[in-house]
């Protein structure tokens, strides 16, 4: 039988929350589907602190809320029914992070595109992600994920949560 | 011990007024009693400083207390010298608010990383006894730009077809500059049309001040690209079009449509007011307007529509 792949992007925002609470509500105790919530390290931009220190103790603060928030996205989902087993959970550090440990790592240019290679690499049938509801101006200015994963899929289902 | 600033200057500006002699410095923190007089000893190299820098931004001038007029007394040429001067402030852009932080640190990177391109500002950075990266800029020789068109004394037609093509293929080789930057990572931080002068023996573009710099992260080039896309609406048109400014005739055709994304008061769609404008190079500005629906996402793309409308220019018309 096949195994629908599910990939949430997450960022521990309100929006990414909605988009584990919705995929948590559709894919519930039924079927037999992998669920894996990812999330990219963002690390703070090192020309935005005046020392290595407090730049550092920034991004450090930074990956201990990421992984806390991913243990929560990955009970909310437990809770709903779906198989511990079935649910994994991903922190991809970032290339620039001065706490870089694994080999592997985000260039960071884009999270959207970040999070489309790893559906790519992994066979994900589909990726799910919050959005915001940015105005014109927000999205001119700042980009936006969910937009940039609708643009640039390619072979696979996107889920919107808005 | 070492000599006095009286000495110093004495030795090597005996012209200066022996009145306005001030104090030396080796540590540049204190920035604020750095004043005219004073020497900045950086390393072997000495400064003595004439003045701080200001901006003059509708129509105020805004002091920079931390940017020092100075003259290299090794060299007698004139430098200016940013000194250390950590801020974050809120920037409004149109109805959005950005956090803006200065970067000394990111200033440095850039100017190591343009050395001997003169598309860039040239200047190098040395640590004072503090470690503060203080950054010594060669004066660039030439005008600003958009003083430059704005000084032009003739029609926009006459302008659009006898200057403008020229100041296109510029403007491709400045946002070509805006490019390598980013391609290397990094992001000027902050284009505006200010910032941009005009070489006065080559005629070359050369981008000015990079110490600006912004947490977007999807976007990192965001602000760099809105930058641009204002730049060339100021080329186009021969200077700004607002609403306020339109004739009763013209402000029948201008809609919302028309203007800025970000500026509301912003014409935009300039061939509405020059009709001679072709469509290549109008849907460029139209990218930037509050209609569009798809915006430039790198500078490679914004180039690449640049360099059709600039082919697009040469085409005889009928």
């Amino acid at each position: 039988m096949h195994t629908a792949k599910i990939l949430i992007a997450y960022d521990g925002s309100d929006n990414a929350r909605r988009a584990v609470s919705y995929t948590a509500a559709m894919v519930g105790s039924g079927g037999n589907r992998l669920v894996d919530v990812a999330a990219i390290e963002r690390p703070a931009d090192r020309d935005l602190f005046a020392d290595d220190a407090a730049w550092k103790a920034e991004c450090a603060r930074r990956i201990e809320a990421m992984r806390t928030s991913l243990n929560e996205a990955r009970a909310m989902l437990v809770a709903a029914g779906v198989p511990e087993a079935a649910v994994t959970t991903r922190f991809v550090e970032s290339c620039r992070s001065p706490l870089r440990e694994a080999q592997e790592c985000s260039i960071g240019t884009s999270i959207a595109l970040e999070i489309l290679r790893l559906a790519e690499e992994g066979g994900y049938d589909t990726v799910v992600v919050g959005r915001r509801g940015v105005s014109k101006q927000e999205e001119f200015l700042f980009g936006s994920v969910s937009t940039k994963i609708i643009h640039a899929a390619k072979g696979l289902a996107v889920w919107v949560v808005a | 011990m070492a000599p006095s600033a009286r000495t110093l200057l004495a030795q090597m500006a005996p012209d200066f007024p022996a009145r306005h002699v001030g104090d030396l410095y080796t540590d540049t923190t204190e920035f604020m009693r750095i004043s005219h007089g004073d020497v900045i000893v950086l390393a072997d190299r000495h400064f003595l400083v004439l003045r701080d820098e200001a901006e003059r931004r509708f129509g105020m001038e805004d002091p920079k207390f931390w940017v020092k007029r100075c003259r290299c007394l090794e060299t007698g040429g004139r430098n200016i010298l940013k000194l250390v001067f950590h801020e974050s402030f809120p920037m409004t852009i149109g109805t959005m608010t950005v956090t803006c932080t200065r970067s000394p640190r990111k200033e440095t990177r850039i100017l190591d990383l343009v050395h001997g391109d003169d598309r860039f500002m040239q200047g190098e950075t040395i640590y004072d006894t503090a470690d503060n990266p203080v950054r010594i800029l060669d004066i660039v020789p030439g005008k600003r730009l958009d003083e430059k068109i704005e000084a032009l004394e003739m029609p926009h037609r006459d302008y659009f077809h006898d200057h403008f093509p020229e100041v296109l293929e510029r403007f491709i080789e400045a946002c070509q500059a805006i490019q390598w930057l980013h391609d290397r990572g990094e992001k000027h931080g902050d284009i505006r049309r200010d910032h941009l002068y005009v070489l006065r023996e080559t005629g070359r573009y050369c981008w000015i001040d990079f110490d600006y710099t912004f947490d977007f992260q999807e976007s990192p080039f965001g602000l760099d690209l809105f930058g641009l896309g204002n730049i060339i609406q100021f080329l186009v048109g021969m200077g700004q079009h607002t609403t306020q400014a339109l004739t009763p005739s013209q402000r029948v055709i201008i809609d919302a449509n028309d203007c800025s994304i970000m500026f509301p008061n912003r014409v935009v769609n300039l061939k509405k007011l020059f009709p001679y404008i072709p469509e290549s190079l109008n849907n460029i500005l139209l990218r930037f307007s509050l209609a569009a629906e798809v915006y430039y996402d790198t500078t490679a793309e914004l180039i690449d529509d640049l360099s059709r409308a600039r082919d697009a220019l040469s085409q005889p018309t009928l």
